[in-house]
């Protein structure tokens, strides 16, 4: 694949946009990770789930 | 970055909602196999004791004890009653599984047409108003169709009443003038949606939690102001976030929609857990053992991560309308945005009365959740091609300004200040005369629950109409100083006349005043709002809705603890000749 960074492919997006899609999704994906973590501990302690 | 290649084949407005779509489904599908198959969840989600319900009834049916009866049913249903070994009687009904089954009927008629087809087909006719219902199985398309395409005899009311609505004209349809070919009327509709979270979020906080917390889950007084407090820490920040849309500078070339989103997924986090730690916090079930601070700091979390989300995604979905428009259409944009936001309150809160009539954590569970997916949808809807992608603005160098100097900048602008000023003054004393507004009407004019609680819409009525009548006026090109002054100098007596109601003992007196309150502060709210986009550049939007929104929440909160400690401080001091109005003379007069 060609490393021109200023080439638009055709999803409409050039690699340095590209990269910046990949990073909100990791990003969001770490937020609502942490989101559910913290959800499930409180379900934990709060109901018999887990015993 | 060969992970990020993908996105270069494949489109962003098709792979994120498909992924988004895959995460929801599954993780949907996992927490139904894991609750399916668990016994205690049903008695949880209801209220009861754990192992009360389900539990129990599956440790009468594993004893030998359980009763066995055979019985011939004769034909049709029947009723039967059972007498439990307790002396208690239930009533069951026995029913032949072919009783359920009337509709096949229908479809075994069509496949052997006779007498029976007939008659099954007039009747379905006639159900329909005289359209064959398509449920006919096959052949009945054709006839169906043949049938839609003659002439109707009936009215045609939806023609009529469509026609009707477009001769109203944009004279008597509110905001209907905003529209125009770049940007129409149902885009702005969509964005205005961002509003009706908000309205949702706010409701959701200050009625249903407040009551919920304090009568049902028990949380002492103290605590409860203090976590409803909560999110107005984060109004003086309205102004920063408004500044960083204003510079932000995404790979993408968006400024508005990474922020809005943001303020989504916090809104979105702090709902996700809020009833789980309104559980902890109230020592609900097992969370009896748990440490205080952890009920403590989820919910703080929780209440802080709404709030902050509600300021984001209004002060920032607020700078995209206005970028959406030109300077001219401004005023009628504010206004639209303004009105969905009691729009969403009203709506909301009639369905979250509706779905915690009878409460249970499970419900509260779920309406909470509910909410969050429910602000998720609609502010992705809200935001959905909003905004175009802007190669050049994605490669501009950075701003070299940073927010201490843009607000040096915007204060330096003549009039500012006491704008401001203005600005925070005039909404604390809107503030603290309509929190009180409730209290004065029950004490002062024995009114009932249900009657001061419609003070409360006649004054969200009464903004309504003055957001409405601002847009008009400042549309025509009337001068927002001139709005403001108008909405304080209605404001004025209105108060005055809440004051006067008490004296002659007119509940309609009160009514009267509460709706031209709420029409001055429409009028002030609105009439600031513009003068404070007015007094800044284009550039600097963000940053000026952002400070609006700062003074204005910041003064409203404290306007509502002032009020609030000034009606206490008046009814603790013994004073000759105090009358049940005189804690509210005070706040009124100021």
């Amino acid at each position: 694949m060609s490393n021109d960074p200023d080439r638009v492919w055709p999803a409409g997006l050039n690699l340095r946009e590209a990269e910046k899609v990949r990073s909100c999704l990791i990003d969001g994906t770490r937020v609502f990770g942490v989101i559910a973590l913290i959800a499930h501990l409180l379900v934990a302690v709060s109901t018999p789930w887990l015993g | 970055m060969t992970n990020a290649r993908m996105w270069l084949v494949v489109k962003p407005t098709v792979g994120i909602p498909l992924f988004l779509s895959a995460v929801a489904v599954g993780s949907f599908a996992m927490h139904v196999a894991v609750l399916g198959n668990t016994s205690w969840v049903a008695d949880f989600l209801s209220g009861k004791k754990l192992g009360s319900g389900t539990a129990s009834a599956e440790l009468i049916l594993d004893q030998d004890q359980a009763a066995k009866a055979a019985y011939v049913l004769p034909s049709g249903s029947q009723e039967v009653l059972i007498r439990m070994p307790d002396g208690t009687t239930a009533r069951a009904i026995l029913q032949m599984p072919e009783a359920m089954a009337s509709l096949n009927q229908v479809f075994r008629a069509r496949a052997h047409p006779g007498p029976r087809a007939v008659t099954s087909l007039r009747k379905a006719r006639l159900s329909s108003g005289g359209r064959v219902l398509p449920v006919c199985g096959a052949g009945c398309r054709t006839r169906h169709a043949v049938l839609r395409k003659g002439p109707s005899p009936m009215f045609d009311c939806k023609r009529f009443a469509l026609g009707r609505i477009a001769s109203f004209g944009t004279r008597y349809m509110p905001f209907a003038d905003v529209a125009s070919e770049a940007v129409p009327l149902a885009r702005l509709l969509r964005l205005s949606l961002f509003q009706m979270t908000v309205g949702m979020a706010l409701v959701l906080m200050v009625g249903t939690l407040n009551r919920v917390m304090t009568a049902e889950l028990k949380v002492p007084a103290t605590l409860l102001a203090a976590m409803l407090a909560l999110p107005l820490v984060f109004a003086p920040f309205r102004a920063l976030i408004g500044f960083r849309s204003d510079a932000f500078r995404s790979a993408l070339g968006l400024r508005r929609l990474p922020c809005i989103w943001k303020g989504t997924m916090l809104q979105f986090g702090g709902f996700a857990i809020m009833p789980f730690a309104l559980l902890v916090l109230s020592g609900y079930g097992e969370a009896i053992d748990a440490p205080r601070w952890l009920g403590l700091s989820a919910a703080a979390l929780a209440f802080l991560l709404v709030g902050a989300g509600v300021h984001m995604v209004q002060t920032v979905g607020l700078a995209l309308a206005m970028d959406l428009v030109p300077v001219v259409d401004q005023p009628k944009v504010v206004g639209l945005m303004y009105v969905m936001l009691p729009v969403g309150m009203i709506i909301s809160a009639f369905a979250y009365g509706a779905l915690l009539e009878t409460y249970t954590p499970g419900r509260l569970i779920q309406v909470i959740q509910g909410s969050a997916v429910v602000t998720i949808a609609v502010n992705g809807c809200a935001m959905w091609k909003q905004e175009a992608r802007n190669r050049s603005r994605a490669t501009a160098p950075p701003p070299d300004v940073g927010f201490l100097e843009a607000w040096a900048r915007l204060a330096a602008r003549r009039g500012m200040i006491r704008l401001l000023a203005v600005i925070g003054l005039g909404t604390a004393g809107f503030g603290m005369a309509g929190v009180l507004l409730e209290p004065f009407g029950g004490q002062v004019l024995a009114m009932t629950v249900a009657q001061t609680t419609r003070l409360t819409v006649v004054l969200a009525f009464g903004s309504l109409i003055g957001f409405g009548h601002a847009s008009r006026w400042l549309g025509r090109g009337g001068r927002p100083m001139d709005v403001v002054c108008l909405g304080a100098g209605i404001g004025m007596p209105a108060f005055g006349l809440v004051l006067a109601s008490a004296l002659v003992l007119s509940a309609p007196v009160l009514v009267g005043a509460t709706l031209m309150a709420g029409f001055g502060a429409g009028l002030f709210g609105h009439g600031t709002l513009t003068a404070t986009m007015r007094a800044a550049p284009r550039e600097q939007i963000g940053l000026s809705l952002g400070a609006w929104g700062a003074v204005q929440a910041t003064a409203a909160g404290l306007a509502i603890a002032v009020g609030g400690v000034i009606r206490d401080v008046v009814l603790a001091a013994p004073l000759a000749g105090a009358t049940p109005a005189s804690p509210c003379v005070p706040v009124f007069c100021a």
